[in-house]
């Protein structure tokens, strides 16, 4: 099987994230699909990496999960911070700061 | 059977170790109680940072490959890693007040904020040198996660939080959109080393869609990290909402550092590929300039204003990227250290008078500044003038420096655009400068009691105690805080100095960017 | 000297800052007037048969941008910067008088704008040039914006992005200058000799003249770009106004004999009909607007914009005559409209109105006032036997030889100004004194402030070969760039070549240039 494939899927799935960061509202969704995007490189990663026959990419793709993970827990630091002050958990709402 | 250590370079590393270690030792001083934690993390994490820079100044004029080439040891990434330093030299006296405890009786927070400062200071310093397209990643992220916790480190504000979240999801979709360009250039050539990439592209990968595309994608990840206009959107939301002293660090040390690596990757790693990506940055740079200066035009509050401006320039430096040359590179990194003094300049005057003044950080807030605080109005009157890009100022030199290497490379066009946009930028700037001297004080406003904020911003039904707050965060008017006029001045001298003498800063650039000569045309 | 002479007065604004409050306008006055007597030593120590530079200063400043620090006194602008140090004493002296508030501020600037105007005229380096073109800018914009009239921020944030859209495409011209002829030169080099040795190539040389052309143009300020004029007029501060009109629109006309000419010569050539329309349309329109108005300052300030139209078409007939005739024009002109600020200044203070309708009848009690005006007035109308009269004549030759038909439509400007001119006088000095003004002879104090200007202006009068003698030299190096397009060996009509005026001359008969021109 090609590497194309692989290529595709990872596009397709970058653009469902990039879509879903775009159009939902919910941080935790907005953060979800961000996970997405970054899982959409680390399948690119691999799929090359493994075209290449070299172990490069797998590297990436593993310290690019530990990343992503710091990311989520700071993102969800910051969702629970605001539910506890309770504001509204809605991007659309977060009008605060504009002009 | 023997074990070979692999060969490590101490002393390359050494500025790195400092950091590392320093952040260690602040963490651990945040044991300390109230008062005392904030003197001793104070001392502590400026210490870290004078031993970092003096690091940097003695490994200064090395050059070589670190960690099997992951870094590099080099004039242009101390350059960077400097400005990063200095940036958070003086940011941390500005934010001595900044992370008080948020009421009387729990824990106060100093260790963490400066510790979160440090890392994000490494993030940098590690950014600047990278060589490497997994370094580079995870360096821009260690630089971004605890910025993303520092400004919504003010938790008592609603909108530091919103603007901490905001920043997580758009640098978060920049770091994604970076990846995922990162991905597709692994994939086209095959390595995650800079040099490596540039053989592979030079031999004949130049037109190799998988390469274009990673370009296409990496440079707009990088263009949401610096704010290139139509990737800025979130800068002015970002920058009014933050911590005025978490501001300042972003809008310097954040730009120096990916500079350096935007700088780096393009002319070393996609070198050969110059004429597929140097007409779309000169698009982006233009579109940048036009567009942050505009933006710009009808702020009040003075952090949205420098948050617009901050993307004007970018486009300006942009320019020295573009021009894929050995005077560009120099533009850039000696625009850098100008634009790193007069904004840290300016963003000092402003922690001062937000503090003081009912009016948050609206430009209001600086009326009638030249006749009551002279000390604190002529920092912010010479930062302007100096973004303003007026003479005998480092921002003179600086776009002067930009123009020559535009015209020189045949972007004449560029040249005229930054000139075009200078124009532009004197309405506000000039409009901040004649709120300081030509105009009465505002009326003041009653710190308390009044639901005024005392911070920018500061919303007064989310304040649980709003008087108590004032109290703390509100020194009488007219109080000398020393700890912050000092880098104030030191900024705005430094700015004037370079712009009637600039050939120490002029040296010290061409040095920088003679890093790369090997690499340019 | 030179060096002394330029750096002094913003070294004497920062020690303000140090000096105790009374301390500071006896300083400035005391740093303003050491600085005219380096003016004055420099035009006794200067070589008049050098036709090149003198007193140079060649330093290294930036070498990376191929920028040098480099100073030198030639014949055009050796007596500009005698202009510049008399009126800026005169300003200083006359704001000393009435010391403002904020006094550190205001002096610190005046001191950083002396030393930029000095710089700009002094500078020989291209990129020098135009940092101290802009520079002027700024202590300008705080001056009027800080301490100026009604509506003064909105006119003078007008003023300055008027003037910067000019000098920002400036720095871009000039860069790019450099660098196209830095093949010929053989290193980056903004010095103006090596420029001129080498200019670029005919095509560069157009855009890159509209530009610094545009610059020039706004600075002076020329009609079509005056826009600024009105309002930034009307907003000054009248010591401030003394310089804004006196010294800073001559570095635009000064720019176009230093830069423009030696530089891109094809150009100018090129463009030179454009200019000249220019020119003539600012002497129609600055005349009849002077001629419309009755704020006292904007009749000043449009005769500056005729007189200044005066100017152009001198340095733009491009031949010797017209040149040295603007050259001379240019340090009348400055005492003249210094000397009218200083007095409207004075008639603001003793009636409160700056409006003709309002005004009139001041000769009755201030004679010494009066008589001071009317030799100012007569000068400002070029009457035969003041220097100005010596200026447009010479102006209006050189036209005459190169382009004929604009030195009749600018012989007009010459009768309207008449016109404006008696028309100023009249209405405040003569005619019904209205009631509630105050007419009351000059204190000693002011005396001393405006008799020198008129001493120089009547000065001049006797002796315009103090100038036209020193200019001559260096004006003709600088027109000698357009030459080669002059049809060589033609005789010039009823021109023996220039000579300096004679004074005894002067002084027997009305009408002595007549005798130069045989």
């Amino acid at each position: 099987m090609d590497v194309t494939w692989y290529v595709v899927l990872s596009a397709v799935l970058f653009a469902i994230g990039a879509g879903g960061v775009l159009i939902r509202r919910s941080p935790l969704v907005i953060l979800l699909c961000l996970e997405l995007m970054l899982n959409a490189g680390n399948l690119a990663l691999v799929a090359f990496s493994r075209a290449h026959g070299n172990e490069e990419g797998q590297v990436f793709a593993l310290i690019v999960m530990v990343v992503a993970a710091c990311e989520v827990v700071v993102g969800l630091g910051l969702i629970v911070a605001m539910f506890r002050r309770r504001l509204p958990l809605n991007v659309d709402e977060m009008r605060g700061l504009r002009g | 059977m023997t074990f070979h250590a692999p060969h490590i370079d101490y002393a390359g590393l050494s500025p790195v170790i400092a950091l590392t270690a320093g952040i260690c030792a602040v963490l651990v001083g945040g044991v300390f109680s109230a008062r005392r934690q904030r003197l001793v993390v104070s001392v502590l994490s400026l210490t870290t940072v004078a031993v970092a820079a003096g690091l940097c100044i003695w490994q200064w004029g090395e050059r070589e490959d670190l960690v099997a080439g992951a870094l590099r040891l080099d004039e242009l990434g101390l350059a960077g890693a400097l400005i990063a330093i200095l940036a958070a030299a003086v940011v941390i006296p500005l934010s001595w007040r900044e992370p008080a405890a948020e009421r009387p009786g729990s824990e106060p927070r100093h260790g963490e904020f400066q510790a979160l400062l440090l890392s994000s200071v490494l993030g940098m310093v590690l950014l600047a040198q990278a060589q490497n397209l997994v370094v580079l990643f995870v360096s821009l992220e260690l630089l971004s996660v605890p910025l993303y916790v520092l400004c919504g480190s003010a938790v008592r504000r609603t909108q530091s939080l919103e603007s901490g979240l905001k920043y997580l999801i758009v640098g978060s979709l920049g770091s994604a959109t970076l990846l995922y360009g990162l991905a597709f250039i692994y994939g086209g050539s095959g390595s995650t080393d800079f040099t490596t990439i540039r053989d592979a592209v030079g031999s004949g990968l130049t037109d190799d869609p998988l390469v274009l595309i990673g370009i296409a994608l990496a440079a707009t990840g990088l263009a949401f990290k610096i704010s290139i206009a139509p990737f800025h959107q979130w800068t002015p939301d970002v920058y009014e909402g933050a911590p005025t002293p978490v501001t300042a660090f972003m809008a310097v040390a954040t730009k120096a550092a990916a500079f350096c690596v935007f700088v780096r990757f393009f002319e070393v790693a996609l070198g050969p590929a110059v004429d597929n990506w140097q007409p779309a940055l000169a698009v982006l740079a233009a579109v940048s300039i036009v567009v942050g200066n505009i933006g710009a035009l009808g702020q009040s509050s003075l952090k949205r204003l420098l948050g617009y401006s901050g993307v004007a320039q970018a486009g300006y430096m942009l320019v020295g990227i573009v021009c894929a040359s050995a005077l560009g590179v120099n533009a850039l990194v000696f625009y850098l250290a100008a634009y790193t003094l007069m904004n840290l300049a300016a963003f000092a005057v402003i922690v001062v008078r937000e503090r003081e003044s009912g009016y948050g950080d609206g430009i209001k807030a600086f009326e009638g500044l030249g006749r009551d605080r002279p000390d604190l109005a002529w920092p912010l009157t010479i930062a302007m003038l100096a973004l303003a890009g007026l003479p005998a100022t480092a921002g003179f030199m600086g776009k002067l420096y930009l123009i020559e290497a535009a015209v020189d490379a045949d972007y004449t066009w560029l040249g005229v655009a930054i000139a075009i946009g200078t124009m532009i930028s004197l309405a506000y700037y000039l409009r901040v400068v004649a709120a300081v001297w030509m105009r009465p004080a505002a009326e003041p406003l009653a710190p308390e009691g009044a639901g005024m904020p005392a911070m920018a911003g500061g919303s007064p039904e989310a304040d649980p105690l709003p008087s108590l707050a004032a109290a703390t965060a509100a020194p009488r008017p007219g109080t000398r805080c020393l700890a912050i006029l000092v880098p104030a001045w030191l900024m705005a001298g430094a700015t004037i100095f370079f712009g009637v003498l600039p050939s120490p800063l002029v040296d010290w650039a061409s040095h920088a960017g003679g890093a790369l000569t090997p690499f340019l045309a | 000297m030179i060096q002394v002479m330029l750096w002094m007065p913003v070294a004497v604004g920062l020690l303000c800052f140090a000096a105790p409050r009374r301390a500071v306008p006896i300083l400035a006055v005391a740093g303003s007037a050491a600085v005219l007597g380096l003016a004055i030593a420099v035009v006794a120590g200067f070589d008049t048969a050098e036709p090149g530079l003198q007193q140079t200063v060649n330093e290294s400043w930036i070498p990376d941008l191929g920028v040098r620090y480099q100073l030198g006194v030639d014949g055009i602008s050796l007596f500009l910067l005698s202009l510049t140090a008399v009126l800026w004493t005169a300003a200083t002296v006359f704001s000393a008088l009435r010391t403002p508030e904020r006094r550190r501020i205001y002096f610190f600037m005046l001191g950083l704008g002396e030393t930029a105007a000095l710089g700009a005229f002094l500078a020989q380096d291209l990129l020098l040039f135009v940092l101290f073109f802009d520079l002027m800018l700024v202590p300008f914009w705080f001056l009027i914006g800080a301490f100026g009239g009604e509506n003064r921020i909105a006119a003078t944030t007008k003023m300055i992005v008027y003037t910067l859209v000019g000098s920002l495409l400036m720095l871009v011209a000039a860069i790019a200058t450099a660098i196209l002829a830095s093949d010929q030169v053989g290193h980056l080099s903004f010095s103006l000799a090596d420029l001129s040795a080498h200019t670029v190539s005919t095509s560069s040389q157009y855009w890159i003249f509209c530009f610094f052309a545009a610059a020039f143009l706004i600075k002076m300020p020329a009609v079509l770009v005056h826009g600024w004029l009105p309002d930034a007029y009307k907003a000054a501060p009248l010591p401030v106004l003394v310089l804004l009109s006196g010294v800073l629109s001559k570095v635009g006309a000064y720019g176009f004999l230093r830069v423009a000419l030696p530089l891109f010569p094809q150009a100018v050539v090129h463009f030179q009909e454009l200019i000249l329309v220019i020119g003539v349309g600012g002497i129609l329109y600055g005349s009849i607007m002077a001629f419309t108005q009755t704020n006292v300052r904007l009749i000043a300030g449009y005769s500056s914009i005729a007189q200044l139209g005066f100017i152009t078409i001198g340095i733009f007939s491009l031949r010797p005559d017209g040149a040295d005739g603007a050259v001379l024009q240019m340090v009348n002109h400055g005492l003249v409209v210094g000397a009218i600020f200083l007095v409207v200044a004075l008639l603001w203070e003793r009636t409160g109105t700056e409006d003709l309708v309002r005004l009139g009848g001041m000769a009755f009690r201030a004679p010494v006032l009066a008589a001071l005006f009317l030799i100012v007035t007569l000068a400002t109308l070029a009457m035969p036997g003041s220097a100005n009269f010596i200026g447009e004549f010479y102006i209006l030759i050189g036209v005459f030889q190169s382009k004929i038909v604009y030195s009749f439509v600018a012989a007009i400007g010459v009768v309207l100004a008449a016109f404006y001119a008696i028309r100023l006088f009249q209405r405040s000095m003569h005619n019904r004194k209205p009631d509630g003004i105050a007419s009351s002879e000059l204190s000693l104090r002011d005396v001393a402030v405006l008799a020198p200007l008129v001493a120089c202006i009547v000065g001049l009068a006797l002796y315009p070969g103090l100038i036209l003698g020193r200019s001559d030299a260096a004006v003709k190096d600088k027109i000698a760039a357009t030459c080669p397009r002059l049809p060589a060996g033609k005789p010039q009509p009823g021109w023996t070549g220039y000579a300096p005026i004679p004074v005894p001359d002067r002084c027997s008969s009305g009408h002595p240039e007549i005798s130069v021109i045989k």
